[in-house]
């Protein structure tokens, strides 16, 4: 595909998994009307929307503090800062964002902030060292797509859709383990079966399309990265490196680990079944290579398996 | 009561329409201020450009005062930058510096006492970057001319660009030559 047409198919597979989601949500909200009638549920709804609203605020600044993050200035770093200013002019941003380093040798990169505004990208001192200026180019374009395209509030969204359907999930059992269902009694077992099995699957099925919808957006950011920057190759060569890098991330936290370039949590034994895929926030690098391969008409070597250096 | 049914459908359609034509529009209108944006993006960075090239030339003249014919050229380009109106002017003007300024850094190379002067190495550090602000800006205009115009062509939202004046705009484009061999600057000799 060409790099107009990814872009236009990632854009397309976003709205399809959107779909889902809102079906998803819609059968937990039948689920509980089956299952307690309307005056329950209403509660239930306002309880949720307010857990929603409060998780999405609170969700604000987390990521920097809790990766330990410092901010630096143009002097201090400016090769990083012009790089990330570069992108920034070729994404079309009204500011440049404020850029951070964190001290960890894992070569890892991250764009947090809900709006252009407020945004802001991170980048470990390991990726510093890592890549050569063509290579960091690719990764911060990854990093301002992200930002462009309106990721980071996203994927906030989706965490906390996940995290409500979660909730009525776990309220829902307990309800029915202490109280056993208001009207259950009076209506047919079968539809009270089948929103059982739809409430205890829910929360696992918002999770996998939550990681579908990261994956999408990972692929879109390489592709609008390449347009960016005029150069897929740079970020392939980049995303090589970093399939071949062994450091392991310090400051992990699984809430996060949809913003990073690379997946801070992939496991680097080479020990995942296929069916972990599924629960993956990135999509395997030699896939957003072959990609970027398609759009730039270059080649790289494969991925050694398991690593070069292990 | 079917009467009631038909208001309704035709009520229905005329909102989706509406809605519809209000999108386009405003579509339209993004598009069209972000080309806006992107043009004065180029213009801000052409003009740090032509801020650099008087203190550049000053610095070479200081060893190489014969070299005449490169420091005409650079001024002349630079003077051509800064009267250029229309896109396609800035356009053939920023080639035109592009390419004396690499005349008048081949120049320079010629003297290596020059490329130890500090205040040298920082402005071409400070040139170097400006290119690369240029190419950004342009890529971004290009980008974003490229959707305008494909969306003011394609049927239907044509329809409403033809009828409220939303022409198609021309791409930032400077001569093929000059874009094959863009400046390079070394930092650091």
């Amino acid at each position: 595909m060409t790099l107009q047409e990814q872009i236009r198919s990632a854009r397309l597979r976003t709205v399809l998994v959107l779909v889902l989601f809102i079906l998803l949500v819609a059968l937990v909200v039948a689920a509980v009307y089956v299952f307690f009638g309307q005056g329950f549920g209403l509660i239930m709804a306002l309880v949720a929307v307010g857990y929603g609203i409060f998780a999405y605020v609170a969700a604000g600044s987390i990521v920097a503090s809790a990766s330990g993050a410092r901010p630096v200035s143009k002097e201090e770093a400016p090769e990083l800062y012009r790089t990330v200013e570069n992108a920034a002019i070729a994404a079309g941003l009204a500011k440049t964002p404020d850029i951070f380093i964190i001290d960890d040798q894992a070569p890892n990169a991250f764009a947090a902030g809900r709006t252009p505004e407020k945004a802001y990208v991170a980048a470990t001192t390991g990726i510093l060292a890592l890549l050569d200026r063509r290579e960091l180019e690719g990764v911060m374009a990854h990093e301002i797509a992200h930002v462009r395209n309106r990721d980071v509030r996203l994927m906030t969204l989706a965490a906390v859709m996940v995290g409500v359907i979660s909730m009525i999930a776990d309220m829902l059992l307990w309800a029915t383990v202490f109280g056993g269902g208001r009207n259950s009694n009076n209506q047919n077992p079968i539809g009270a079966i089948i929103a059982i099995a739809a409430i205890i699957l829910a929360p696992i099925g918002g999770a996998l399309l939550q990681m579908a919808l990261s994956r999408r957006r990972e692929y879109l950011a390489d592709a609008t990265a390449a347009e960016l920057t005029g150069d897929p190759e740079g970020l392939a060569r980049a995303l090589y490196k970093l399939a071949v890098d062994r450091h392991p991330l310090q400051h992990v936290n699984r809430a996060t680990a949809h913003l990073w370039i690379e997946s801070p949590l992939r496991d680097h034994h080479g020990l995942r079944s296929s069916i972990g895929g599924l629960f993956d926030t990135h999509p395997p690098l030699q896939e957003r290579i072959d990609r970027l391969q398609e759009m730039g008409g270059f080649q790289l070597p494969p991925i050694p398996a398991g690593g070069a250096e292990a | 009561m079917s009467t009631t049914v038909l208001i309704l459908i035709i009520g229905a359609v005329f909102l989706i329409v509406l809605v519809w034509l209000v999108l386009t529009y405003n579509g339209l209108v993004r598009l069209r201020n972000e080309a806006q944006q992107g043009e004065s993006s180029i213009d801000i960075q052409l003009k740090r450009r032509a801020d650099l090239i008087p203190n550049l030339v000053e610095a070479v003249k200081g060893y190489a005062a014969h070299e005449q014919e490169a420091f005409e050229r650079v001024t002349a380009a630079r003077a051509h930058a800064l009267e250029a109106r229309s896109l396609g002017d800035k356009a053939a003007a920023d080639g035109e510096t592009r390419s004396a300024l690499g005349g008048l850094l081949a120049v320079a190379e010629a003297y290596p006492q020059l490329r130890a002067v500090e205040s040298f190495t920082q402005l071409q550090a400070e040139l170097s970057d400006t290119e690369d602000k240029i190419a950004a800006a342009r890529r971004y205009y290009n980008n974003v001319v490229q959707r305008y115009n494909t969306k003011q062509q394609s049927f239907p939202a044509s329809a409403i660009a033809g009828t409220f004046g939303f022409l198609p705009r021309e791409f930032y484009r400077i001569e093929d030559d000059a874009q094959r061999d863009p400046v390079k600057v070394e930092i650091g000799g």
